[in-house]
């Protein structure tokens, strides 16, 4: 009955005439579109363009002679190179822990009664009101002897809780009779997570394992506070000290030549920030709907 | 020795309800691990608010001295300073980001053409998933005396603004610039709840004559009234927390006196200056104190304006 009516609606709207309204409704979602697309443009034309061109054109957004060098430098400098292996390390060890962690907490707090759940319930949702905030982090760190190692960053961020509710409410939904009668068979808990509840749980599965990977590449604070090493910084890390690095550059020299110098700085920057942003902005169309469906999910608990 | 017997007869069946179950604790335990080392860790480390941190002693060791290192943090002006700008910066995002989301949403759904709605949608969620690492890259330079923006100025014939470093800006370019990367996201929640409304109380909208800004307020916005007032009491539970990342990567040393938050003086405090673990450790407390009361506090209210609190 409501699926006709919203067909007699929408067909009815299709009909409607195109109104003053609908145009000025428009414009401004156009502008805004264009106002988060714009700077995209520039930053890719930047990192195409050659100094001298940037600096006589008046508004560029396209290169007319684009070049590679940009790229090139940045390449050669070596630095984005350690901040992609140390992000890839990061990212590949960290998400299966991550999912290990989630997947078989929210399991087992999924399941029906059993001594002490609502006591680890609890305590675990506590955890999102009250933490101990970053320096007793550090300090336990330093104690655990895990300060310049990659373990710090990868242990720092074991098991996200909001996630943990969203796939542990998911579980909740699906029907018991499949676990009771796996257990007739005489399966057990490990076996029933793995054989019948993850294959049912795929889309929620896939899911958190975006929202961890997203989170494992933007992740760059604990890794600036943990890790000393300089053949070890996250790729976000590179971009920062690049960017800091181009910024001091211009306040210091005030020469035209140096100006023409702090230009190219800019082309560089632009190129690290596409190379940092690439991966994302690959998937992110394919991508788009579980992002949202997750969102979604939690919306509806929280 | 009846009670006794009871008592026991308890415990045994506590024992064999916990033997029934050993698997599901099984499973438990590595994340009820990880939750004790690193989330309750740092919790016990926070004592050290009360002790003089001795390297060689560790939290544990370290001596008891009261509330001394307290009465040191509240004796310092740019604690308070921080707190208080905390408070005003955020206060600000209520009135300057809150409502943007919402707007957008209204916005979004009144465009009936399906296909550039969903284009509209995906750009619009996009920055969400840069970090403010990329985001701030770009906003530098774009709002850089050479950037897109003053370029577009120029050939408009007007005079070029001085943005970054600005430090009359810096409050408004944190609206602006959270805006743009996130409101698009937070959108989605609302185009949700808009989905939920019944679509026969617009039909008999429209059959009695109402405009379509008529059902926009009548219908719509009393229709996500609930998500309204439940997102607004959790974004208040954030007071003290929002917008570490963001300001950390915008400001520079120009824009650094308006720009201390109290998660930049606690950075400052631990990591710049010669550090004092038992300082930074006194002021995280505080703010993990005012956090929970205010986080406790949104739950409950959330949960009277009909939401599901914080954990559903």
């Amino acid at each position: 009955m409501k699926t006709g009516t919203a067909i007699l609606h929408k067909k009815r709207g299709l009909r409607d005439r195109f109104e003053v309204m609908d145009f000025i409704i428009l414009v401004i979602l156009v502008i805004w579109a264009i106002a988060i697309i714009i700077p995209f443009i520039s930053v890719i034309a930047i990192s195409f363009a050659t100094p001298q061109e940037y600096l006589e054109s008046k508004l560029l957004l396209f290169p007319t002679r684009p070049t590679l060098s940009n790229y090139e430098t940045l390449f050669a400098d070596g630095r984005i190179l350690v901040g992609y292996r140390t992000t890839l390390i990061i990212l590949l060890i960290g998400v299966p822990i991550n999912m290990f962690l989630t997947t078989s907490v929210a399991y087992a707090l999924s399941r029906g009664h059993f001594p002490l759940k609502k006591f680890f319930l609890y305590a675990i949702l506590f955890t999102m009101l009250f933490n101990g905030g970053i320096v007793p982090l550090y300090l336990l760190m330093m104690e655990l002897h895990l300060t310049n190692s990659i373990w710090s960053v990868i242990l720092a961020y074991g098991v996200n809780t909001f996630y943990m509710i969203i796939m542990r409410s998911y579980f909740q939904s699906l029907p018991d009779s499949l676990i009771e009668s796996a257990q007739l068979d005489g399966a057990g808990e490990w076996t029933i997570l793995f054989r019948i509840i993850l294959p049912l749980s795929m889309p929620i599965i896939a899911t958190v394992t975006l929202f961890y990977s997203v989170d494992r590449w933007n992740e760059w604070f604990n890794a600036m506070i943990f890790l000393r090493s300089n053949n070890m910084i996250p790729l976000q890390l590179v971009l920062r000290s690049m960017v800091l690095e181009a910024t001091a550059q211009r306040t210091m020299m005030a020469s035209s030549a140096a100006i023409s110098q702090s230009m190219f700085s800019d082309g560089l920057k632009m190129a690290a920030v596409i190379v940092t942003m690439l991966p994302i902005m690959c998937v992110f169309p394919f991508l788009q709907k579980y992002f949202v469906k997750g969102i979604l999910i939690g919306a509806v608990k929280a | 020795m009846s009670q006794s017997k009871a008592k026991s007869s308890r415990i045994a069946l506590f024992w064999t309800q916990v033997k029934k179950n050993r698997q599901v604790y099984f499973l438990l335990l590595f994340g009820i691990l990880w939750y004790a080392i690193f989330a309750y860790g740092p919790m016990y480390g926070l004592t050290l608010a009360f002790k003089q941190y001795r390297a060689v002693d560790g939290i544990f060791g370290s001596p008891w001295v009261g509330t001394q290192v307290f009465e040191y943090v509240f004796r310092d002006p740019a604690f308070m300073d921080s707190v208080i700008r905390t408070l005003w910066i955020n206060a600000g995002r209520m009135i300057f980001q809150f409502p943007i989301p919402v707007i957008l949403s209204l916005l979004l759904n009144e465009v009936r053409l399906g296909k550039s709605k969903k284009v509209l949608q995906s750009i619009f969620t996009f920055p969400h998933f840069l970090s403010w690492i990329i985001v701030s890259s770009i906003m530098l330079n774009v709002l850089g005396s050479q950037g897109v923006f003053n370029s577009f100025i120029k050939l408009m014939g007007g005079e070029p603004l001085s943005i970054i470093g600005n430090s009359n800006f810096f409050v408004p370019l944190l609206y602006i610039t959270e805006n743009w990367k996130s409101a698009g996201w937070s959108a989605i929640i609302y185009m949700a709840a808009i989905a939920g409304i019944d679509q026969e109380q617009y039909e008999a909208a429209e059959i009695d004559g109402a405009s379509r800004l008529q059902r926009m307020i009548h219908i719509t916005l009393p229709g996500i009234q609930v998500t309204v007032t439940v997102m607004f009491i959790l974004a208040v539970g954030n007071l003290m927390t929002a917008g570490f990342d963001q300001v950390f990567n915008l400001s520079n040393p120009a824009t650094a006196t308006v720009a201390e938050t109290l998660d930049m003086y606690i950075y400052r405090v631990t990591f710049q200056s010669a550090s004092d673990f038992s300082f930074s450790t006194a002021v995280s407390l505080f703010k993990s104190v005012i956090n929970f009361f205010l986080l406790v506090a949104a739950d409950r209210l959330s949960k009277r304006f009909g939401g599901s609190g914080l954990f559903g």
